[in-house]
C-alpha cells in the first residue's frame, strides 16, 4: 500500500570559499554606439552565469542585457577570475563586473557633464541615457556620449576592477573567525509516496523557498533550484558508486549507476525569498550549490513521516526502505511464546 | 484559430535545394557548416528592457544549444589532430615494477607513448600536491592512469593501450575510512598518516551543557560516494606550437588555477600556457582541476601535432573526483521546550586516494555541520582520510548536503520525541539577523525564518492532512 508523507529541511550555505583569497577581476568596454563588451575570466558551465554578469554590467551602465556581449574563459585575454566554483560567480565576479562598469561609466560622466552643463557627480545612467539626477529630461543618449568620449575627448570608456570578499581567517584551535563574507538560507518541503510492500519511494512534490539575495534573473534562479533538486533526489534515493572487495568500481556506467530522469522528477514549486544583501552586486548573493543541499534531508524526513522508519544512511534505496519497514513490523509484532 | 493561422503562413520550405546552396554544402561537408543558420536573429523583448537587473532575460547560448550549434570540445578538430587514450591501473594499490610500451609503440598509427616518468613535475593538487598526473612509482587507486598513447584514430589509441604491459607488485590497501584511521592500517601515502586534514570548531562548553540537558539525542549518519555525471565528459585538445607555447582547449571551469597547475607540471612559465575553455557541458564541481591536460600537452610536444582526449563515461566515474562519503556522529542536548543547548559532531570524510578539494569540503562541512541554529555550546571535530578509492573533491554543496541530511534528520527525531511540529522546532532554534555563527561571525541578511514560513505556506503545511 502506498503511504503518503511529508518532510521539511532547511539549511544555510556560504557564498565563496574559505581557504585563501577569492578574487575576480573584470573589464568593461563601452563601444562608441553605447553597447558594451564584458571581459571575464570565469567560464560558462551551463548555469547561465554569463547572462547574469551581462545583466549586472547593463544595470550599472543603464543599458539592456542584450547591449552587453560577454567574452570569457581565455587565460591569454581575460582578466583573472577564481573560477566557476563555490556559488561565487554572481556575488564575487558580479561585484568585479559592477565596479568595472562603474569605472567605464565615470568616463562617460566626465564627457557628458559639460554637454549637460552639470558636474559628473550629478549624473546617472538610465534607459540608455546619461541624465541629470532629478531632471531626466536633461539627458544625452549613451551612444552619443560614448562616441564623443572616444572620438572627441580621446578617452574611450573602458573600466577594469577587481573584488575580493572580506574575510577573517579561522583560529586553528577554536575555529573562530569570519570565514565567509555572506550566507544564503533555504527551506525545502517534500511530499512522497512510499510503497510499504516494495519500499519504493516516489517524490511527488517539492516546495523550495530559497534566498539568493536579490535575484538578478529569477528565471535562472528557478533553473538552478530545479537542477539542484534533481541532484538532491538522486543523492537521496538512487545514486551510489559501488566498489568490489579489491577497490574497483562495479557500476561505472549510466546503465548501473541510477540517476533521476525526467520521469523521476516531482512537481517543483520555487519561491524566491525577499532578501537584499548590501555587500552583493545590486543586493545579490548566490544560489548554485544551496539548491541541492536540503533535498535529501526533506525526502528522508518525508519517508519517516510516511512509514515510520528512519533511514540513516544514503541512498534510501527501495531495498533499504523495505528492510527497515520489515524490521519495524517485526519489532512491533507481539510474539506469543509457544508452549 | 491555430489552423487558420497556420494556413496564413508562408508556403512550406521546399525539400530540394539549388546547387551551391548552404544545404548542399552542408551535406557534402558535414563538419564544414552547421545544417542551417537562423535567417533572422530575433531578440526577445526581455533582453532589450531596462533596467536589466530582475529581468527574466533569456540566454544567448540557448539559441546555439537549441540549434545544436554549440561547439563542445569533441566538436572541435584541427588539421593533423591525434587522439589520446590513457591506460588505467585497474588495481587499487601497487608498486609499479616496470611498464613495457614496446608493442604499443610498434603499432601502425601510434605516434607517441607517454609514461609518468616523462612528466617534468609529476604531481598536482589544489592544497596538497599529492596526485600524480600519471602514476609512476606507485598506484594509489584503480582509476589511476599509468601510460598514455597518441594515435591517428581513437580506435588505434584504444587498442594500443591494451598492448601496454605493466608489472605490478600489489600492496596492502584500505577502503573504509574508519579502518584507515587506525594506527595499524595500511598507509595510502606511506609514511604519511591517512588522516591528512583535521579541523575543529569549539564554542562554549559542549560536554557540560550535554550533561545538563533534559534530553540527549545520539545517532550516526552515513552518506555514499556519488558522481557529478555531467552530460559532457572531461575533454581537451592540446596544441604545442614551434615557439614552445602550448594552447589547451579544455572543459575546465577554473582556468586560472588550471593554468597554474599545467605550468607547474610542465615546468613552463605561465605566459607560455594558454587555456581556452569552451562552453562547458556541466561542471557541478567536477571540472575544477586539471586531469589529462599535461598528458595531452606532452603528447603534442612529442608528435608536433594537436592531440585530443575525451574521457569515456567509465573514466568519468573511476578517474575523476566524486562526492565525499561522510560518517557523521551527532550528539545533541535539548531542553524540555525544544531548544538545542549543545551539540557535538564528529565528521569523517572519505577522501579517496588524493586530497583534491577535501580541505575546502572539510572546512565548509565543519562550519555548517551544526545547522542554521542558535546553539551556544558546540564541539565539531572533522577529519579527512585517505583510502585507496577514487578521489573525492569538489561537488555542488562541498560537504553541505551530507551534514544537512544529518542535522535535519536529527531535528525531526527531536521534534517527534518532544511531540513538537517539525516546523515549529526549527523556527524556535533558527538563526536570526545578528546571530553569531558557530565561528563567532555576526550574520547579516538572515532570512531563514522567512524561507521556513514561505515554504510552509506554499506547501500548505498547517492545513489539515487527509
Amino acid at each position: 500500500m502506498k503511504r503518503r508523507g511529508r518532510g521539511i529541511a532547511c539549511m544555510w550555505y556560504p557564498i565563496g570559499f574559505t581557504v585563501s583569497a577569492n578574487p575576480s577581476a573584470a573589464t568593461v568596454k563601452v563601444n562608441e554606439d553605447g553597447t558594451a563588451t564584458l571581459l571575464t575570466g570565469t567560464v560558462e558551465t551551463g548555469q547561465g552565469s554569463l547572462t547574469v554578469l551581462a545583466q549586472i554590467a547593463a544595470e550599472e551602465l543603464g543599458i539592456a542585457t542584450d547591449d552587453v556581449h560577454v567574452l570569457s574563459a581565455d587565460t591569454d585575454a581575460m582578466p583573472m577570475d577564481t573560477g566557476a566554483i563555490a556559488s561565487r560567480t554572481t556575488y564575487v565576479t558580479g561585484n568585479a563586473v559592477r565596479l568595472a562598469a562603474e569605472q567605464a561609466k565615470l568616463i562617460l560622466f566626465e564627457t557628458a557633464a559639460p554637454m549637460l552643463g552639470v558636474k559628473p557627480a550629478q549624473l546617472e545612467a538610465r534607459d540608455r541615457k546619461i541624465q541629470v539626477k532629478g531632471y531626466p529630461q536633461r539627458n544625452a543618449a549613451i551612444g552619443e556620449v560614448a562616441h564623443r568620449s572616444q572620438v572627441v575627448m580621446g578617452q574611450p570608456a573602458i573600466g577594469s576592477a577587481s573584488w575580493n570578499p572580506p574575510t577573517v581567517a579561522m583560529d586553528p584551535l577554536t575555529g573562530q573567525g569570519k570565514p565567509f563574507s555572506t550566507y544564503v538560507y533555504a527551506t525545502q518541503i517534500a511530499e512522497v509516496d512510499v510503497d510499504d510492500e516494495t519500499g519504493e519511494v516516489e517524490v511527488l512534490r517539492i516546495v523550495a523557498a530559497h534566498d539568493c539575495g536579490r535575484p538578478i534573473n529569477p528565471m535562472l534562479v528557478e533553473g538552478q533550484v530545479e537542477g539542484g533538486i534533481s541532484m538532491g533526489i538522486g543523492f537521496a534515493l538512487q545514486e551510489q558508486i559501488l566498489f568490489d572487495g579489491a577497490g574497483v568500481q562495479v557500476n561505472p556506467n549510466l546503465a548501473n549507476y541510477i540517476m533521476p530522469t525526467s520521469l523521476d522528477m516531482p512537481e517543483i514549486e520555487v519561491d524566491i525569498v525577499d532578501s537584499y544583501d548590501p555587500t552583493g552586486p545590486f543586493g545579490a548573493k548566490g544560489v548554485g550549490e544551496p539548491t541541492s543541499v536540503p533535498t535529501a534531508a526533506a525526502v528522508l524526513n518525508a519517508i519517516h513521516d510516511a512509514v515510520g522508519v528512519r533511514i540513516t544512511s544514503l541512498p534510501a534505496t527501495a531495498e533499504k526502505v523495505l528492510a527497515a519497514i520489515k524490521q519495524e513490523r517485526a519489532h512491533n509484532t507481539k510474539r506469543i511464546p509457544a508452549r | 484559430m491555430p489552423k487558420k493561422a497556420r494556413s496564413a503562413e508562408k508556403s512550406p520550405r521546399t525539400t530540394t535545394q539549388p546547387p551551391g546552396s548552404a544545404g548542399e554544402i552542408a551535406r557534402a561537408h558535414p563538419l564544414a557548416l552547421p545544417a542551417a543558420f537562423p535567417i533572422e536573429t530575433l531578440v526577445p523583448q526581455v533582453r532589450l528592457q531596462t533596467p536589466a537587473v530582475g529581468q527574466r532575460a533569456t540566454r544567448p547560448d540557448g539559441r546555439l544549444h537549441g540549434l545544436g550549434q554549440t561547439r563542445y570540445i569533441d566538436d572541435l578538430a584541427f588539421p593533423g589532430m591525434l587522439y589520446a587514450k590513457i591506460k588505467r591501473a585497474g588495481i587499487a594499490a601497487a608498486r609499479i615494477r616496470s611498464i613495457d610500451t614496446r608493442a604499443a609503440e610498434a603499432m601502425p598509427g601510434v605516434l607517441a607513448v607517454l609514461t609518468g616518468r616523462e612528466i617534468p613535475v609529476n604531481s598536482f593538487g589544489p592544497s596538497l600536491q599529492d596526485q600524480p598526473v600519471l602514476a609512476d612509482e606507485r598506484v594509489f587507486h584503480a582509476g589511476d592512469g599509468v601510460a598514455a598513447v597518441a594515435a591517428l584514430t581513437e580506435q588505434i589509441a584504444a587498442e594500443a593501450i591494451e598492448k601496454i604491459v605493466v608489472d605490478y607488485e600489489p600492496l596492502p590497501a584500505v577502503f573504509d575510512p574508519l579502518e584507515a584511521m587506525r594506527e595499524d592500517a595500511p598507509k595510502v601515502h606511506a609514511p604519511a598518516s591517512n588522516i591528512y586534514e583535521t579541523k575543529v570548531i569549539r564554542k562554549g562548553d559542549a560536554d557540560a551543557a550535554l550533561a545538563g540537558a533534559d534530553h540527549v539525542f545520539e545517532r550516526q549518519y552515513r552518506t555514499q560516494m556519488v558522481e557529478h555525471a555531467p552530460l559532457e565528459p572531461h575533454a581537451a585538445i592540446a596544441v604545442w606550437d614551434p615557439n614552445g607555447r602550448v594552447t589547451i582547449h579544455t572543459t575546465l571551469g577554473r582556468i586560472t588555477l588550471g593554468r597554474a597547475d599545467i605550468s607547474r607540471t610542465l615546468k613552463l612559465p605561465l605566459n607560455r600556457v594558454r587555456i581556452v575553455a569552451t562552453i562547458v557541458g556541466g561542471n557541478f564541481g567536477g571540472k575544477n582541476e586539471i586531469t589529462q591536460e599535461p598528458v595531452l600537452a606532452l603528447l603534442s610536444k612529442k608528435t608536433g601535432r594537436p592531440v585530443k582526449g575525451v574521457f569515456t563515461r567509465g573514466e568519468e566515474f573511476a578517474s575523476t573526483t566524486t562526492r565525499h562519503p561522510f560518517v557523521m556522529d551527532y550528539r545533541t542536548g535539548v531542553s524540555k521546550d525544544g531548544r538545542i543547548v549543545a551539540r557535538k559532531v564528529r565528521l569523517v570524510l572519505d577522501g579517496g586516494a588524493y586530497c583534491s578539494w577535501s580541505e575546502t569540503t572539510l572546512g565548509k562541512a565543519c562550519i555548517l555541520s551544526t545547522g542554521p541554529y542558535r546553539i551556544d555550546n558546540l564541539l565539531v571535530e572533522a577529519h579527512a582520510v585517505y583510502t585507496n578509492k577514487t578521489m573525492t573533491g569538489a561537488m555542488r554543496g562541498f560537504g553541505a548536503p551530507q551534514v544537512c541530511f544529518a542535522y535535519e534528520s536529527q531535528m525531526d527525531e527531536i521534534a517527534a520525541t518532544l511531540r513538537m511540529d517539525p516546523l515549529e522546532i526549527r523556527l524556535l532554534n533558527a538563526f536570526e539577523e545578528g546571530t553569531a555563527s558557530p565561528t563567532g561571525q555576526v550574520l547579516h541578511s538572515v532570512v531563514l525564518k522567512d524561507s521556513l514560513l514561505r515554504a510552509a505556506q506554499r506547501f500548505g503545511w498547517k492545513e489539515p492532512r487527509s
